[in-house]
């Protein structure tokens, strides 16, 4: 300040100083509030820097909250993946097990139809043939009661030859004039009834012709299955099948090898045989030769 | 590899087949057979067997009594035996069960059964 603004300064009226000393004192309380004012803003501030860090943590704890749901998520799909992928390996294992064991089923049928043509062939004692035949109804079909009848040369009577378990009537030679064993006896035909299903008193469930060629030769009449078998198989059929032709070829072989003296005995006559059956199929072949060769 | 050794026993050469068959279904199996029970005893004295089928109704001696010859045997006391009846002969089956048998088939019979039993009696 130079010397003449302290001269004015000092020189100033009483008001003009009252003023300024009313200035200053303003001035000191302004700066006063001021700072005051600064001091809560800065507090206020602080406080909200915390609820801002407090957030922020809040924040980064979901974030990391929500990595882990994510996380969840796919180790969830990857399970359900896992899980549809060992349902498919369940069902094509059920399907292969369903598989299989229809193959076993078959296998087992086609063991039994072997074992049963097998047999059948494997003798040509009369009385072999028989009890295998009737093995077969017991042990392949499952037969409780049943009986083999033979048909006479003039196809008019059937003549029981073998017979087993219960049966609704004495063993007897009947007549073939009506009835389901004449029918069968007269067609060729098998009668294979529902096991379950009513039936007249003393009608077989099953008439079964063993024929060779259109001759039926003998018949068995089923009257009764095994308690447990409660209807028919698939394989049974084809055991009827087997039995009705087998059967009767064994029957017929079995009787005239009865009259020979052993197995080569039983084929001294092949060659006469052989020569008369192509004699016969040139005959037939050359309807106009007049019977020459 | 375990092998196992099974005497058949059964007169039927129909059903004797079919059991053969299934057990030849069975790896490592070798099968000898019997039409009769004294048939079987005389195969029992000369193999050791780890399985013994045998049927119920045999002529001349049946499987009641073979059951109750191999379990009066030292050596084949606590062989498996497994018995062939049907349905209807409850009692002969029970009285073979109570014999000793080990476990029963019955008539018809089928192969898968015939190997399920096997492989249960050898624990295979």
């Amino acid at each position: 300040m130079s010397a003449k603004s302290k001269a004015a300064v000092q020189e100033a009226p009483g008001d003009v100083r009252h003023q300024r000393e009313e200035f200053v004192r303003s001035f000191l309380h302004k700066s006063a509030e001021l700072t005051e004012e600064l001091i809560r803003d800065n507090q206020t501030m602080e406080e909200q820097l915390v609820q801002l860090r407090e957030e922020n943590e809040a924040l980064r704890a979901q974030l990391a909250s929500n990595d882990v749901v994510r996380e969840l998520r796919t180790i969830i799909e990857r399970l359900e993946r896992e899980q549809q992928e060992l349902l498919q390996c369940s069902n094509e294992l059920a399907l292969y097990q369903r598989r299989q064991a229809d193959t076993e089923r078959e296998l087992n049928d086609l063991a039994s139809l072997y074992v049963a043509s097998f047999q059948l062939s494997s003798t040509l004692s009369i009385g072999r043939v028989v009890k295998h035949m009737g093995e077969l109804m017991e042990q392949l079909v499952g037969a409780q009661s049943f009986v083999l009848y033979l048909i006479t040369a003039d196809g008019k009577r059937g003549i029981p030859v073998s017979a087993q378990g219960r049966l609704p009537a004495a063993l007897a030679p009947i007549a073939l004039e009506d009835g389901p064993l004449a029918d069968a006896s007269l067609t060729g035909v098998a009668r294979i009834h529902d096991p379950a299903a009513p039936r007249a008193p003393g009608e077989p469930i099953a008439v079964l012709p063993l024929q060779f060629g259109s001759q039926v030769v003998a018949m068995f009449a089923v009257y009764e299955l095994l308690p447990h078998k409660c209807a028919w198989a698939k394989v049974d059929r084809e055991l009827f099948k087997l039995l009705s032709v087998h059967g009767a070829t064994a029957l017929i072989a079995a009787n005239l090898y009865a009259k020979e003296a052993g197995p080569r005995a039983a084929l001294h006559d092949v060659l006469i045989h052989l020569e008369a059956e192509r004699h016969k199929q040139l005959l037939a072949a050359e309807p106009d030769s007049g019977g020459e060769l | 590899m375990t092998s196992y050794a099974c005497l058949v026993v059964e007169d039927s050469p129909m059903m004797r087949q079919l059991i053969v068959f299934a057990l030849s279904r069975i790896k490592n199996m070798t099968v000898t057979e019997a039409d009769d029970g004294i048939v079987g005893l005389k195969k029992l004295a000369q193999t050791n067997f780890d399985l013994i089928i045998t049927d119920i109704n045999m002529p001349i001696m049946d499987g009641l009594k073979l059951v109750r010859k191999i379990r009066s045997d030292e050596r084949h006391k606590d062989v498996p035996v497994i018995v062939i009846t049907t349905e209807g002969s409850r009692e002969d089956r029970e009285r073979a069960m109570a014999l000793g048998a080990s476990a029963y088939i019955t008539k018809p019979i089928q192969a898968p059964q015939v190997i399920e039993t096997v492989k249960e009696l050898l624990k295979i």
